[in-house]
Formats: C-alpha cells, sequence, structure tokens
C-alpha cells in the first residue's frame, strides 16, 4: 500500500514539476494569497515571538511565573485560566474545589486582572490568553484603564471557540446561541476600544487535539471563521476593521511536511477566501497571522525526555512553515500543568532554533519544493471540499445544536486511540521501543511534581464577596440580564460595568444564562442573588 | 448452555476534569469488546456516580483521570460506596496517575489502575474479570 499523510493523502516515491501547479509568475512570500508568508512590513524582522503558555494559584503566583519568563527572554505574556475560570465557575463553587489554580491560574474579579498584569508594562509586552475572551477582555480593559494607558498601545489576544468549546474543550453550561453572539459582541467591542487587540483568534489547537487530522482541524476553523465573519458583517461592522485582527492558533503534529503544507494552505485559503468572498478591500484583512501550540497529544508519558525531541521537531516545522508565535508544549504536559524546569527547556528550545540554525533568515524556505507545493495544493483542496461539505448540511450553530461537531471529536478520539493501539501509528516509546517502567526514571521527578489545589483562593474570593458593595453588583448584574435578554444590543459595556462593580465571572455568566432561559448555575448548586 | 453475563460499566470524569478524550476513547473500546457501558460524561461527584451505579445496577465504576482532582474524590468515593454496602469495584485510568498514586489507589480499594503504559487486551481482560467476581458475590 502507498504510503499516506495523517490526513490520508496518498504519496508517491517522489515528486517531480509535473506535480506541481503552474502559476504564470512565481509567488512572492508577503505577496497575495500569501502562501509564502504574511503581509510583513519592510522594517519588521523575520522571526517569530517565543512564548510559553503559563498560569497557575492564584493571580499574584501567576504574576510571578509571568516575570519569571520574560526574565528567561520570553517576549510577551500567555496566560491560561484553571479549569474552573475557563468554565465560568468561581473558585468557591462546590463542584470545583479541587481543580482550583492547578491547570491555570484561578481569574474571576477585577482584582485578580490587577494583580495578575502588576508591574508588567503593557506597551512592550503583549497579552494573550486562553481565557473566556469575554473576562479576558475586560479584565484587561479595566487595567489599561486604571493605569490610564493609550488604548491603542495594548497588544494581545484572545481566543474564541464558540462552537467547539461546550463539546471539546470547557463547557460553560450555556447554549450555542449565546457563546456566539458573545464571540460577536467581544469581537465588535474590541474594533472599537482595543484596536491593535486581536479580539478572535480562532483557536484550531485544542479541538484538533481530540485526534483530528490537518485537514478536518483547518476545515473546522475555517467553518467557524466563516460563520463569525459573516454575524459580524450582518451586524454592519466592516469586514476590513477585523479581518485584520483575526489570527489562527493551528495545532502542529509529529507529520512534519504535512504540517508545514497545513500552514501554507491555510494562509491561501484564508486569503482567497476574504477577498474573494468577503470582499475585503485591505491586504492586511486577506493575510492572516498564524501561531502555534506543539502538540500535547503527541507527547507521551513514557520516556518524557523523547518529547524534548518532538518539541524540537515540531518547533522546526513551524518555523519552516513562517509562524508569527509559536509555543512548545512543555516536556511534562502527560502529567502536569508545566514546571519551571519544562517551561525553560521549552523556550530554549525555540531560542536555539531562532538564535542558532539560521532557519528564520530567509522567508519559506521550502517554497518551491515540489513535495511541499503538490501537498500545499492537495490540502488547500481538501480544506475547501470539507467546508462546503459541512456548509452544505446547514447553519454551523444548529449543527452545533445538533451534536454534529461533537460526534466528529468523539469519533476522531477513537480513530486516534485504534492506530496508537493497533500500532498502526508509531509512536515511540509506547507501543514501540518501550522500556520498562522501572527503568524509565529520566525526568521522571520533575514531571511527577503535582501542584496541589489552591484552597486558600476560595476563601480569599469568599471575603472578596463579602467586601463589595453589594447593592452595585446587583445592580450591575440585573442590568446585564436584561442587555442580554435584548438580543440586538452588544452586552460586553454591561460585563465590564458588572467587572469593575465588583461582579464575579460566575455571576455574570450565570446573569447570562438566565437571559437565555438556562439554568443560573448548570451544576444546580447555586441560586442568583441579585 | 450458559453465556457469561454481560459487563455493566459506569464510566465518567471527576469534577470539572474535561479532557474527555481518553474516556470516550475507552469507552468505545469497551463496547466493542462487548460491554454494556453507560457513559456518565463530565461534572461527577462521587454521590452522582454512586446514584448512578446503583441506578444503572452496574458491576464496575470507570474513571478516567487528566487532573489531580481524582486524588481527592477517589477517597471521598470509597468512602461512600462502603457506606452504602454498595458492591461495585473502581477502576482509574489516566496519564496523569503516577506509580505512587497508583499504589495509594489501591491501596484505598480500587481494584484497578490503568496508567499510560495499558494496553486494550489488558484492560478489556481485567474489567471482564472484576465484573464477573462482584457479580458472583452478588449471586
Amino acid at each position: 500500500m502507498a504510503e499516506q499523510t495523517r490526513s490520508g493523502i496518498a504519496l508517491k516515491p517522489h515528486y517531480t514539476r509535473a506535480d506541481v501547479s503552474c502559476s504564470e509568475a512565481p509567488e512572492a512570500p508577503g505577496a497575495y494569497p500569501f502562501t509564502r508568508g504574511r503581509l510583513r512590513p519592510p522594517q519588521a524582522s523575520p522571526g517569530w515571538i517565543n512564548r510559553e503558555l503559563s498560569g497557575e494559584g492564584d493571580a499574584r503566583r501567576s504574576n510571578e511565573q509571568i516575570k519569571y519568563l520574560i526574565g528567561l527572554g520570553q517576549m510577551g505574556v500567555d496566560v491560561i485560566g484553571d479549569s474552573p475560570t475557563q468554565s465560568m465557575i468561581d473558585p468557591d463553587h462546590p463542584l470545583v474545589r479541587y481543580s482550583v489554580g492547578t491547570q491555570g491560574v484561578s481569574l474571576c474579579h477585577k482584582q485578580d486582572y490587577v494583580d495578575l498584569l502588576r508591574d508588567i508594562p503593557l506597551e512592550k509586552n503583549s497579552v494573550s490568553s486562553s481565557v473566556p475572551a469575554v473576562f479576558a477582555l475586560t479584565g484587561l480593559l479595566a487595567v489599561v484603564e486604571d493605569r490610564g494607558l493609550a488604548r491603542d498601545k495594548v497588544r494581545g489576544s484572545v481566543l474564541q471557540a464558540p462552537l467547539y468549546a461546550e463539546d471539546c474543550g470547557y463547557s460553560s453550561g450555556m447554549p450555542f446561541t449565546l457563546l456566539n453572539r458573545l464571540a460577536v459582541d467581544t469581537i465588535e467591542f474590541a474594533v472599537e476600544k482595543l484596536p491593535r487587540f486581536h479580539a478572535y483568534i480562532e483557536d484550531t489547537y485544542f479541538f484538533s487535539e481530540s485526534g483530528l487530522n490537518g485537514v478536518e482541524e483547518m476545515a473546522l476553523g475555517f467553518v467557524e471563521i466563516r460563520h463569525l465573519t459573516r454575524e459580524l458583517i450582518r451586524r454592519g461592522v466592516p469586514v476590513d476593521s477585523f479581518a485584520p485582527r483575526i489570527a489562527i492558533l493551528v495545532n502542529c503534529g509529529m507529520d512534519f511536511f504535512e504540517e508545514i503544507a497545513k500552514i501554507r494552505a491555510t494562509r491561501r485559503f484564508y486569503a482567497r477566501m476574504m477577498k474573494e468572498e468577503f470582499k475585503a478591500l485591505d491586504p492586511r484583512s486577506w493575510s492572516t497571522v498564524i501561531t502555534c501550540h506543539t502538540s500535547g497529544l503527541t507527547l507521551t508519558a513514557q520516556q518524557t525526555a523523547s518529547n524534548i525531541v518532538r518539541g524540537s521537531i515540531q518547533g522546526m516545522a513551524l518555523a519552516l512553515a513562517g509562524v508569527q508565535a509559536m509555543e512548545i508544549s512543555a516536556f511534562d504536559e502527560a502529567y502536569r500543568t508545566p514546571s519551571d524546569e519544562a517551561h525553560r527547556v521549552a523556550l530554549r528550545t525555540q531560542q536555539v532554533l531562532q538564535l542558532e540554525t539560521g532557519i528564520s533568515k530567509v522567508d519559506d524556505p521550502l517554497g518551491g519544493s515540489y513535495y511541499v507545493e503538490a501537498l500545499t495544493d492537495e490540502i488547500e483542496q481538501r480544506i475547501a471540499s470539507m467546508v462546503a461539505e459541512i456548509e452544505a448540511r446547514g447553519d454551523a450553530v444548529t449543527l452545533a445544536q445538533q451534536g454534529f461537531f461533537r460526534k466528529l471529536f468523539a469519533d476522531a478520539s477513537q480513530r486516534h486511540y485504534r492506530l496508537v493501539n493497533s500500532g498502526e501509528r508509531k509512536v515511540v516509546g509506547a507501543n514501540c521501543h518501550r522500556i520498562p517502567a522501572e527503568q524509565d526514571t529520566l525526568l521522571r521527578d520533575i514531571a511527577e511534581k503535582k501542584i496541589e489545589p489552591w484552597l486558600s483562593r476560595i476563601s480569599e474570593v469568599t471575603r472578596y464577596r463579602k467586601a463589595r458593595h453589594r447593592d452595585a453588583v446587583s445592580r450591575s448584574l440585573r442590568s446585564l440580564q436584561r442587555a442580554a435578554q435584548d438580543k440586538v444590543v452588544n452586552v460586553l459595556p454591561e460585563v465590564f460595568g458588572a467587572l469593575r462593580a465588583g461582579a464575579t465571572a460566575g455571576e455574570m455568566a450565570g446573569a447570562m444564562r438566565l437571559a437565555y432561559d438556562h439554568p443560573y448555575d448548570p451544576w444546580g448548586e447555586l441560586r442568583p442573588e441579585f | 448452555m450458559q453465556t457469561a453475563p454481560i459487563p455493566r460499566i459506569v464510566i465518567g470524569l471527576f469534577g470539572i476534569d474535561q479532557h474527555e478524550v481518553g474516556a470516550i476513547a475507552v469507552t468505545g473500546l469497551l463496547r466493542d469488546a462487548g460491554m454494556e457501558v453507560v457513559y456518565a460524561g463530565r461534572f461527577n461527584t462521587p454521590e452522582k456516580f454512586v446514584r448512578e451505579a446503583t441506578d444503572e445496577d452496574a458491576d464496575v465504576i470507570g474513571i478516567s483521570c487528566h487532573s489531580w482532582e481524582y486524588i481527592h474524590f477517589v477517597p471521598e468515593l470509597m468512602r461512600r460506596i462502603a457506606d452504602e454496602g454498595l458492591d461495585v469495584a473502581v477502576v482509574l485510568g489516566g496519564s496523569v496517575i503516577t506509580p505512587g498514586d497508583a499504589e495509594t489507589m489501591r491501596m484505598s480499594g480500587v481494584a484497578a489502575v490503568f496508567g499510560p503504559d495499558a494496553m486494550k487486551d489488558q484492560m478489556v481482560d481485567e474489567i471482564r474479570a472484576l465484573a464477573k467476581a462482584v457479580r458472583g458475590r452478588r449471586r
């Protein structure tokens, strides 16, 4: 049987000129349709932003962690919330007490954002976060206003995943209609308030970690981008006001050339779509920023040190593909949120690639390779057909409500595990070249260190609640609920107002759920107090 | 000829551990192996697992662990099972379970722990044997 890529593209033994589509003039990097690299101002330096995802315990602990990473040469802030934060549940909820601060930072009220970003110059460091966008954006804006900073100096990003987070990431117990509205509201609000902020990162990383292949990953990503773009245009937001601020956070697994081709194909598909279909006129709208996390799913719990090798290879693929920022999953990923040691190794991997190999001195070094160009063409085509096939089934929100995407993710998980279990997909150390557990000790001590639940945070939030101006909080939550009931207005100003008044993320999420006739607390423990 | 009873297993995750990939995959594997799996999904407390196992007349409760919440929830689950006099085997799976923690879990009454090394056949055989033992005791 012929060899195949992870996406099932049949491979020839070798490629020749005949496999590459003949264009009249060779495409230059930085020119439409941006296969070979995004639009770049002439003075910008090549290379990418080094950063590592961080966050543990409370905001003060995470602030120390961020400063540690900046001290190591990290160029921006990249924070992830703990599981309760991601699910919009406050840390004092009974379901979540053992997960507070263990897999990210616990953030639920305004002071948390102040503490998280203390002493970090926001004019110099971009702030990216994997925290529900509606709170990440308003939290950052509150800090910007408190410090009196110019709003057009602040950079950073938030993720939007209204179609997929519920099934595949962190469930917030909100209906898809509300999740979609929040995404559109957030993007619209940011266009006005923080014009240099990327309020829409399409995150294809987290859902493709279910085991999707590269074509499926990007097809679903584009289904979401296209859905939100249409919604924004329908609201009257000009495409050229938000399209330049869209970025895509992709996954990078171990199929080296396919991952590179996937990123090249993504840039091209995006450019053509924005220009030809959505009629964007500004070239910046056609050229998307691509950032990347290397795949945690490809890392093994066995022979942990091999993960450092995997991260290096994935990082190299990303450098060759020309991404704007990368994060290499830490070698202890299979066991825990990254230790300081693993963070440092991941950052050093990027720095070795960037400073020692010369890999980023030339744009798109693989451009013109018969194989890479042929694979890029094939992947772009396959993405296009899958997007068309899904869109022919109906509206994206309806498909989400019907569980269409959930089934895709579940099938992908099962496919992945069957391939690994049967040994058809080789994973070194896991299903081949194994060693006895008692010999598998290298780096284990680091990988197995645990973070205890941050129980003091629970009492701190309880104290915060008691110290607030109760009437002001209640008023702001009622006002948020009313705005959410009115399906036409943007709720972000009310979220911002409630955050400033002292409301917590859990309360605000509950107020919005009520407006959509959903339970205030989907887990059945709390009642509204406003 | 008497056929062996079909094992019944409840599978789910604790608290807000939302890394559901493994649980869904294992559910598929066990169903393919002919078992009846009640998929309890995410957001379970010890109380919910006990209720589900009772209602579904399950032989085994299988918990997928991808956050450290299980360390705190499992002892609570074992206490509840004992308090209610329920005869059910508890098994855990997931890469976050270190060898040392697996030992602690077994000491607290967990019947089996499947770490990252567990292969499909081993898991299926062990769960089948545990279910059979539970059925034998109930008869």
